[in-house]
């Protein structure tokens, strides 16, 4: 395991920046790499004390997403994550998210 | 938090509002006492009961030396997106985690603790009494037994609901029983004389005696803290399983799961010295009434006579640091990973003693191991998940016992899986960025990579079912599902919903022994039955 990569995790943005809005390939690309590890894909693990995403009002993910990334919903754990997202991103993963049966 | 999906508006505000709530937020004051308890509820089952690394890397004041306490909170609160570490922000509070940072870089690797004999036979637990009360055919619609696959689902976090053994028809695609393991199941073995009886081992040591019939949990039994070693004997009586903590291996009666005999794994090592040993592989073979144990530290293979007093005949310098195996000619032949000098070591289980040892790539994992007749040449096909300039899957002409081709892969490899009715040897892709979301398919005849398949996740332990007709795959970690492919034309077939599923195992592997060989090869096998 290279923790010493992985240790960065809270400030670097690990997603493929994409300049159109919508995408659900980029989507699923962030939700892979960023939100699936607490969340899942459909559903998160049935102990993890986080919320399902997958089948969500696609606006109030977005909703969300820019409100942790612009700190006025305070999470420090989101406020990083969210914080790396673009704004493309976040239109792509909540779209993506929105969409998928949970 | 489970949310129900038919009341997903509702919750939102209740399900976010738990993302603000630690479930551990009872006061915990920081004593190493609850720090040790802290670390064997939540870390232990794959970092080591004794600090040292399991599945996972050793936590302790060597390994974790100078590492920034940040960085390692930031590890335990968010997990490690490539592995299997999962994020306990929520589950731990933050005092909870900046506690266990302090006492894991405080804490030296602890001493190989005590767990005997005695301690084997209090842990037995009963579930069914009276075994004769089981149905006897399986309650549920199935053909053949052979048909059975089972998964060792990990559970998001090694432990909780989501850890089980899943089983499922590899006809139909659909999960037919499941049984709870506590901790993250990690071997899936079947009894060769019994269709109806299974054994399950999870990451802290426990065995499950289950009835496939009725799948329920029979009996289980604690043989140690962590290890994988498990191997069920040709005549179905016993079931042999071996720890990483403590150094120790017992012989159990299959039925009772009784113990009737420790071994305590020391030995001296290719280097000369005398070193007490984690257990590694162990395995039945169709060929003898045997087991066969690799001492991993101490590079040994003993092999066990299932009869009084089970003696032992030590074969030594096998290799630095051995790991698994598999069989080939009929049981009698058993081929030896060794991580640290790079080499299959071939072993005649007959005259118990070294054929030869040969090449294997880098840092060799056989993971069960493969064999396939091509042309009246029988070869074996070696995984390996180093990380090397050049990654290779290893096949060997087993009967010449020479190394016939280094086939490039992409990347670090951990399990083969391979049948004689399939075209293709599967081997997955273990190498931490995108590759480890592939499996790559190798052509029998060519042996040549001639397909990747992107099965997304994590994508690992590949495994055929019976009919060699389907290519089952584990993706796990965040990926969550077990996926399905029609073994001749890739397309993807079906999922299956599960926790971080893993090892997938056959219940076709008690008919052709090791994966890729025909059933006839068994059959050979039994003929040799008595020759020994």
């Amino acid at each position: 395991m290279r923790l010493t990569a992985l240790s960065g995790l809270l400030l670097v943005g690990l997603m493929p920046q994409c300049a159109y809005a919508a995408n659900l390939y980029a989507g699923h690309a962030t939700a892979a790499a960023v939100c699936s590890h607490c969340h899942g894909i459909k559903v998160p693990s049935a102990d993890a004390p986080f919320p399902t995403l997958a089948g969500r009002d696609v606006d109030y993910l977005k909703l969300a997403l820019k409100q942790y990334s612009d700190k006025t919903r305070k999470s420090d754990i989101m406020n990083a994550i969210a914080g790396s997202l673009s704004d493309d991103d976040i239109s792509n993963v909540a779209t993506y998210y929105g969409r998928l049966k949970p | 938090m489970n949310t129900p999906i038919n009341s997903l508006p509702k919750s939102i505000l209740f399900s976010l509002a738990a993302v603000f709530l630690p479930f551990g937020t009872q006061a915990s004051s920081d004593t190493p006492n609850n720090m040790h308890k802290l670390y064997e509820d939540n870390c232990a089952s794959c970092h080591g009961s004794d600090h040292g690394g399991f599945i996972a890397p050793g936590l302790n004041s060597e390994t974790l030396k100078g590492r920034s306490p940040t960085a390692l909170r930031t590890i335990i609160m968010a997990g490690s997106f490539d592995t299997l570490m999962p994020p306990f922000y929520g589950r731990l509070s933050d005092d909870e985690i900046r506690g266990l940072v302090k006492h894991l870089q405080a804490t030296p690797k602890l001493t190989n603790p005590a767990w005997t004999i005695d301690d084997i036979k209090a842990s037995i637990k009963v579930y069914v009494k009276d075994e004769s009360t089981l149905p006897a055919k399986p309650i549920y619609e199935i053909d053949n037994m052979d048909n059975i696959i089972g998964v060792a689902a990990r559970g998001k976090y090694g432990r909780g609901s989501g850890s089980k053994a899943v089983f499922i028809n590899s006809l139909t695609h659909k999960q037919i029983g499941e049984i709870a393991t506590g901790t993250a199941a990690h071997i899936i073995d079947y009894n060769p004389a019994n269709p109806r009886w299974a054994y399950v081992k999870n990451d802290t040591a426990e065995i499950f005696k289950v009835d496939l019939y009725s799948m329920k949990i029979v009996r289980s039994v604690k043989t140690g803290f962590n290890g994988p070693g498990l191997g069920v004997s040709r005549d179905g009586k016993y079931i042999m399983a071996g720890s990483y903590v403590p150094h120790n291996a017992v012989i159990l009666n299959a039925e009772t799961l009784e113990p009737l005999k420790t071994f305590e794994l020391e030995g001296i090592d290719p280097d000369g010295k005398m070193v007490s040993s984690d257990s590694g592989m162990i395995i039945g073979t169709p060929f003898a009434d045997i087991f066969a144990i690799a001492l991993e530290n101490a590079g040994q293979v003993w092999v066990v006579d299932l009869k009084e007093g089970f003696p032992v005949t030590k074969i030594e310098n096998v290799g630095r640091h051995l790991h698994d195996a598999f069989l080939t000619h009929g049981g009698s032949k058993l081929m030896v990973a060794s991580y640290d000098d790079s080499i299959v070591t071939a072993i005649d289980l007959k005259e118990r003693k070294i054929i030869k040892k040969l090449d294997a790539g880098c840092v060799p994992h056989v993971g069960g191991g493969a064999a396939v007749e091509v042309n009246g040449r029988t070869l074996g096909f070696g995984t390996n998940f180093g990380d090397c300039d050049k990654m290779v899957v290893s096949v060997w002409d087993l009967d010449k016992m020479e190394v016939v081709k280094q086939i490039p892969v992409s990347g670090g490899t951990e399990s083969p899986a391979a049948h004689a009715n399939a075209p293709y040897v599967a081997v997955d892709i273990i190498s931490k960025d995108r590759r480890a979301r592939t499996i790559q398919l190798i052509d029998k005849l060519t042996l040549e990579v001639v397909k990747t398949l992107d099965v997304g996740g994590h994508a690992y332990f590949p495994e055929y079912s019976a009919d060699g007709k389907f290519l089952y795959v584990s993706a796990g970690y965040s990926g969550d599902e077990v996926v399905v492919y029609d073994s001749s034309s890739l397309n993807r077939i079906a999922s299956i919903a599960m926790e971080s599923p893993a090892g997938i195992f056959s219940h076709g592997r008690v008919k052709y022994m090791t994966r890729g060989l025909s059933p006839d090869e068994f059959e050979n096998a039994s003929k040799m039955k008595g020759e020994k």
